[in-house]
């Protein structure tokens, strides 16, 4: 007990204060502070991301040449074959459109608002990942809106949004569990954080393979259906497995990203979430 | 002027560590800054100093990365008694050793506690995977970065010093 011999006195003071910090944190009584603290601190913290986040994302391509090759390989043929895909869809928009003018059908246009934010800084500690934004209540962010990618990609929630800015848990969290299904499949279940960072998807029901597409389910009220998530990267286990290992491979690189948009106009059913 | 150097040094690592280290991760783990840094406080600028430097910079990291203030604050407190524990142990460690050790043990520790708390809240406690993706790899990137910042510090001329408490001054 010699290291307690000296020192008690300030582990024992400091256990209190850990205890009322504690209690002013579930109580709110910090968030003034909180507030205060980071509008004097995230100018720094945005110089910062913005000296390391480019050698970062060198130092990461980099290690990643060979996987970049392939990637670029396999992308161009899927560019290809999704402009064939996009000729095909234009021309059955033509003739939707012909017959909507026919028929005197009108369509109701998107009602989807989204604010566009920045990325402040990134903590993705242990079991954590989480991002902060440039946009807070005075901007209309809210706790549990949903924040996409700039090309529309679900990527976290609000957990926490004060005057100027606003915390987001990103999908890849350890806490965040999200209900997902296959884009044109059966296949239905929850996609979560793993500690490295990663996605899995726990297979409720359903057949999936490798390259199939995940997006929001919409069961529970947190997210709007049809938001993508990832792909699937590797499925391990055998046809009679029930509980098959699903890894997913997110669509959007978070880890360089610097804009996402905050989808205004959707609200979670349950406001109170926790754990979105 | 010590204070204030020491103010801005801590205010530095704990930015650092929300900017800086989660863009250079190592599979699921991260250098913990603000270890390293109160860890070479502790040894080169006396004890007292980190004994006022810990509690503040828990609260400044638990603001800036919206954690609970009182769980970091837990994380990072066995390291000024974890050192006088080494400092005073009869282990045939030198100085440096000694401070990579306390860097290690206190590492593991904090990256405990603060996967606990994450399970508190929700997480699934993937053992395994903590060993493996998180703490293994911060520890070896904290103990790379301590290793080097320890050089610097011991070439400018600073000289280690031990964690007995003095009666009074820093």
């Amino acid at each position: 007990m010699l290291m307690f011999s000296r020192y008690s006195w300030w582990v024992g003071s400091m256990v209190g204060l850990a205890l009322l910090l504690a209690i002013m944190g579930q109580t709110g009584l910090l968030n003034p502070f909180q507030g205060l603290f980071l509008t004097v601190t995230s100018p720094v913290e945005s110089v910062l991301t913005g000296i390391f986040r480019p050698v970062a994302s060198v130092l990461s391509d980099a290690g990643r040449l060979n996987d970049l090759q392939d990637e670029n390989g396999r992308l161009r043929l899927e560019n290809e074959e999704l402009k064939n895909q996009n000729a095909e869809l234009q021309q059955d928009a033509e003739t939707v459109k012909e017959l909507r003018d026919a028929l005197g059908i009108t369509q109701g246009g998107g009602s989807d608002t989204k604010l566009a934010a920045s990325i402040v800084h990134r903590d993705s500690s242990v079991f954590t990942d989480v991002v902060s934004i440039d946009k807070g209540t005075n901007s209309g962010v809210q706790t549990g809106m949903v924040v996409l990618s700039s090309r529309g990609t679900l990527i976290g929630t609000v957990t926490k949004s004060l005057a100027d800015i606003s915390f987001v848990r990103l999908i890849t969290d350890s806490k965040s569990k999200v209900q997902a299904q296959v884009q044109g499949g059966s296949a239905d279940g929850i996609v979560q954080g793993s500690p490295g960072r990663g996605l899995s998807f726990n297979l409720a029901q359903g057949d999936i393979k490798v390259g199939d597409t995940l997006i929001t389910g919409g069961l529970g009220g947190n997210y709007p259906p049809g938001l993508p998530i990832g792909t699937v990267g590797d499925v391990s286990g055998n046809s009679q497995d029930p509980f098959k290992k699903v890894k997913v491979e997110p669509l959007v690189r978070i880890s360089t990203a610097r804009t996402v948009l905050v989808l205004t106009s959707f609200l979670p059913q349950r406001l109170d979430l926790q754990s979105p | 002027m010590k204070a204030v150097a020491i103010s801005v040094l801590v205010l530095v690592a704990v930015l650092g560590q929300v900017t800086v280290a989660s863009l250079f991760p190592i599979s699921g783990g991260e250098a913990d800054l603000l270890l390293v840094t109160l860890l070479l406080l502790s040894v080169f600028a006396g004890p007292r100093a980190v004994l006022i430097a810990l509690p503040i910079a828990a609260i400044m990291l638990g603001f800036v990365s919206d954690r609970a203030p009182g769980l970091l604050l837990l994380a990072y407190l066995p390291l000024p008694p974890f050192a006088l524990y080494l400092d005073e142990s009869p282990l045939p460690l030198n100085h440096y050793a000694r401070t990579a050790l306390t860097c290690f043990g206190v590492g593991i520790w904090l990256r405990l506690v603060l996967a606990l708390g994450a399970v508190a809240q929700g997480a699934d406690m993937a053992a395994a995977a903590l060993v493996r993706d998180v703490m293994l790899p911060g520890a070896f990137l904290d103990f790379a970065l301590l290793t080097v910042a320890y050089i610097a510090c011991r070439f400018i001329g600073w000289t280690g010093r031990g964690m007995t408490l003095q009666r009074s001054g820093w």
